[in-house]
């Protein structure tokens, strides 16, 4: 399956964001409280990491390594502005459900860490399959963290204004912890933990 | 040669300059390219929410911060924004009045309360309480008021409820006052 084909993989499991690298805990702390806002984080990262991993990866012969880091910074700053405007423009309904997770992208360690890690070291499409892949990789645990936390700390299943209903018992009495930050804490660590003990994911 | 060390030296400092120029650029292009329409947009979706509040609406007039709707002739109400210090950050409120005693009903404009929680206010259960109010009893019902507050919430609902009716006082004092 090529190069392109693993470099996708190793994103989901074995390199996974959140659960193995521990990157970009700090958006997933905030915005993991439903599946609405797991999708459009997702979308906002997938977005930016893409554009942020082909510049670096195109530019990367040129950029001495003193300097790489803030010249990183800022070629990572000026693309989600110039996407946040364009978006808000151009496309206001996806910005209105947007709006609020491209400027958090800026703050999110997983487009620096790619772009250190991976993208000034390999060729464009192999950072193109590594930007995908994170991004999968991304959305696969925040989706598994806001899908619990959702349920717990509300007690009601519902996506894209789509109501599923509210929960037998749960749903009268949601345990309102799991959605503000300490239930954060408690279901990434948790699930961190299972994962390691189980041997789904090994640290690097 | 020293001339061609202090170069070499200064290079990486040269590039990163360059980059901040070209970012520069381009964040000023942009900006200049987006700006009208994003203004015209933000325009656009009081507009909406106007005509939401006030379906017979043909046209309005905005003057000291104040929308006045008209239906044809008729006078309809009035709107304006109200800003809250709520959970998370500022409040923006779109209050319309029917007259200069009665809401008519309010919209969220935008707001950065708990996800799941605080941002219940922007739902109906909620804002759908404050139509037809007299300003008066635009209060906590713990305050003696005829608003509920969200369980759990109740900071991003007094923030609501004390934006809307402080804010109100004031506009509804400024309306006498031009009369």
């Amino acid at each position: 399956m090529g190069k392109f084909g693993k470099e996708f993989l190793k994103g989901l499991i074995l390199s996974n964001p959140v659960f193995v690298l521990a990157l970009g805990l700090c958006p997933v702390l905030a915005i993991s409280t439903s599946i609405d806002n797991a999708l459009g984080m997702t979308l906002a990262v997938l977005i930016v990491l893409i554009g942020s991993n082909i510049i670096i990866a195109a530019i990367r012969k040129y950029v001495p390594g003193i300097t790489r880091i803030p010249i990183f910074i800022v070629i990572i700053a000026t693309l989600v502005t110039v996407v946040n405007l364009i978006f808000h423009a151009r496309f206001p309904d996806l910005y209105e459900s947007l709006g609020i997770f491209l400027p958090l992208v800026v703050v999110n360690c997983i487009i620096l860490g790619r772009a250190e890690a991976f993208a000034s070291k390999n060729p464009i499409l192999n950072s193109i399959a590594d930007a995908l892949g994170i991004t999968v990789g991304f959305m696969l645990a925040l989706l598994m963290i806001s899908f619990i936390r959702q349920i717990l700390g509300t007690g009601n299943l519902s996506v894209f204004g789509y109501d599923f209903g509210n929960l037998p018992v749960l749903g009268e009495n949601p345990i309102v912890m799991f959605i503000l930050p300490p239930g954060a804490f408690l279901i990434i660590g948790l699930l961190l933990a299972l994962f390691r003990r189980t041997g789904v994911m090994k640290g690097e | 040669m020293p001339a061609k060390n202090a170069l070499k030296n200064a290079f990486p400092m040269i590039l990163l300059t360059i980059v901040v120029a070209i970012a520069v650029t381009l964040l000023t292009f942009t900006d200049r390219l987006t700006r009208d329409t994003i203004e015209a947009q933000e325009e656009q979706k009081i507009q909406d929410m106007l005509s939401e509040m006030f379906p017979d609406m043909s046209r309005y007039d905005f003057e000291d911060e104040i929308y006045t709707i008209y239906s044809d002739g008729d006078k309809l109400g009035y709107a304006f924004i109200a800003i809250g210090k709520g959970y998370g950050g500022d409040i923006n409120i779109l209050v319309g009045l029917e007259d200069e005693t009665t809401i008519k009903g309010i919209t969220i404009i935008s707001q950065e309360e708990t996800p799941g929680l605080g941002t219940r206010i922007t739902e109906s259960p909620f804002i759908d309480q404050f139509m037809g109010l007299n300003i008066e009893d635009v209060a906590l019902s713990r305050d003696g008021g005829q608003i509920d507050a969200i369980t759990s919430s109740t900071i991003s609902s007094a923030a609501v409820v004390d934006a809307v009716r402080t804010t109100a006082m004031e506009k509804v004092k400024l309306l006498k006052d031009c009369e």
